[in-house]
């Protein structure tokens, strides 16, 4: 009984902290939009995009820092300015020279993330890189929470109002584009939304390790599911419970939150990738050799098949 | 030709369209008219502008000339008329999506954002994977189906999508005999209820029994007119035996 309640105070014990519970509603609400994002960016395919988008944000937010100081709003300005510039300018750079576009946004990303570290140091504010690169969810103030509220409604709503277009522009691009859908607005809406997203997870996990959080919970629901409405919400979910889990942990490990949240999310991704009933590796091999007697069978009778069954021949 | 259009059937009307790819004309003041109730092939070399010809009537390439009209519409304000079946290659496979998912998303330009599926929009998914016979494979993801089933699914979802123009790029290539048999079932199926279909093709064995209707192209059009009387050895050596034209002498389009 008093192990019990114990375990119930390593629950309930941090929650007497206001800063902790800041800390765990901004946390939640993050983990669930950008499980819930991760869905789209995988589908179509930018999650090193999203990478290279996430490290381009840091020149927007020093300049942020030296301009307006540490204010969240600023912060989100500055970091979606940068990244959007990086994203269109690569763009940009791929049409107009004979650079592909991963080479293109590869390049720029990487130079503007070395700009970042320098003009960091600009900053009129005392700015501790590592608070950029690593996060520092219990820093967490009013403001930032305000952020984590705007940036999960917005994507949310955004994302399940447009979810049939998406839908069609995800499977095939160049078919909605026949179909009469505004294919290069959802895919600008995509990428401004994959901004906020990180953006919005720097508190909680940093520059570094925000991809995470966008990539890892869709990622393991990807291996999961063959329902798009399950992969989005399955996602949503373990970034959810990811998220606050690892915030718990890091409380009590004393180590910080991201490096945390973003492990738990790689347990359940490897545990996904072992153990997922149709997609996981183990029952791939535990499923035996091959359909041995069911190849054989279908040249007696001819259910299940759909085309003219040939007749055995048994003398050759 | 035919010119024929009676009730709702679609008539497409090509009329002088010319596409070009950095000056170089893929078609060239092309135009042509086909009514509903037809299975149209597209024919002609490498090059001859199969592809640019039914990307430009499925709006997804920009006419320099000319204008293309579904009935007595600019076709682009008929996008969910009409339906454009990739290449098999240029599809995602492992898409989370079933068969039955797939031939929903037919139903999307019907429904609106949010809209739930009304008893109609059930009604034709049904009855759409009814007339493909896809109802027995409904809740398989679409990895698992074979490849005539899988250009089945799609048919199916623009049938769905009720659309009256069907625009197909190569379907045939890869499939084996007994595919390509279903396939060009499904395609008959489709030409008896009223369908324009156009179809890029490249190999002429058996043109005649696939298409009634052919179009012979190498950059200009040849001929277009029932299949016998287009795929003459005659036409046939000037769309095969020309060049194809690749920008070698001045030409403007002022």
């Amino acid at each position: 009984m008093s192990t019990l309640s114990h375990l119930l105070s390593l629950v309930t014990e941090p929650l007497g902290y206001t800063f902790i519970q800041r800390a765990l509603l901004s946390c939640a609400l993050i983990g669930f939009t950008n499980g819930f994002l991760g869905t789209f960016i995988i589908l179509r395919r930018q999650a090193l995009l999203a990478d290279a988008l996430s490290h381009s944000l840091l020149p927007g937010l020093a300049v942020a820092a030296i301009l307006v100081g540490l204010s969240p709003g600023g912060l989100l300005l500055g970091g979606l300015v940068a990244a959007l510039l990086v994203a269109l300018g690569g763009q940009l750079m791929a049409r107009n020279s004979r650079l592909k576009d991963e080479t293109a946004i590869a390049s720029l990303y990487i130079i503007a993330f070395a700009l970042g570290i320098v003009l960091i140091r600009f900053a009129k504010v005392k700015v501790d890189l590592t608070h950029f690169l690593f996060g520092n969810i219990l820093g967490v103030g009013n403001g930032d929470l305000w952020v984590s509220y705007a940036a999960a409604f917005l994507t949310i709503t955004l994302l399940v109002l447009f979810q049939r277009p998406l839908l069609l522009t995800l499977f095939d691009a160049t078919v909605a584009r026949a179909s009469g859908i505004k294919v290069g607005w959802i895919e600008a809406g995509l990428l401004t939304l994959t901004v906020l997203g990180l953006v919005a997870s720097l508190q909680a996990v940093g520059v570094l390790l925000s991809l995470g959080l966008l990539i890892l919970p869709a990622a393991t629901a990807y291996l999961l599911t063959d329902s798009f409405t399950r992969m989005l919400w399955g996602g949503a979910f373990l970034g959810l419970i990811s998220s606050v889990g690892g915030l718990f942990f890091s409380f009590y490990a004393n180590i910080p939150s991201g490096p945390c949240i973003v492990l738990l999310l790689a347990i359940l991704l490897g545990i996904a990738y072992l153990v997922a009933p149709r997609h996981g590796i183990l029952p791939k091999l535990l499923r035996g050799r091959h359909f041995h007697e069911e190849s054989l069978e279908r040249w007696e009778g001819h259910q299940g098949h759909d085309h003219d069954v040939p007749q055995r021949k048994d003398e050759c | 030709m035919s010119t024929s259009s009676s009730g709702n059937q679609p008539t497409l009307i090509v009329e002088d369209l010319t596409v070009s790819y950095h000056r170089v004309p893929a078609i060239h003041h092309l135009s042509l008219r086909l009514g509903g109730g037809h299975c149209v092939g597209v024919f002609g070399p490498n090059g001859a502008g199969k592809s640019t010809l039914l990307k430009a009537v499925a709006g997804l390439l920009k006419a320099e000339t000319g204008r293309i009209l579904l009935g007595e519409r600019d076709l682009a304000k008929a996008a969910p008329r009409l339906t454009y079946l990739p290449q098999r290659e240029s599809v995602d496979w492992d898409f989370p999506v079933t068969v039955r998912g797939l031939v929903e998303m037919g139903r999307y330009p019907h429904v609106g954002l949010l809209c739930p599926f009304s008893e109609r929009d059930k009604e034709a998914v049904t009855q759409s994977m009814e007339l493909f016979d896809l109802l027995p494979l409904a809740n398989r993801q679409i990895k698992e189906l074979s490849g005539g089933q899988q250009q089945r699914a799609f048919l199916a979802r623009a049938w769905a999508q009720e659309a009256d123009l069907y625009l197909l790029d190569e379907p045939f290539a890869g499939l084996d005999r007994g595919n390509s048999g279903t396939l060009a079932k499904a395609l008959q199926k489709l030409k008896e209820l009223g369908k324009l279909i156009l179809v890029s093709h490249h190999a002429l064995a058996e043109a005649e029994a696939l298409f009634d209707t052919a179009i012979l192209l190498n950059g200009e059009l040849i001929a277009c007119g029932p299949t016998a009387e287009v795929l003459t050895p005659q036409n046939l050596e000037c769309a095969y035996g020309t060049a194809i034209f690749s920008g070698g002498h001045r030409h403007t389009h002022a």
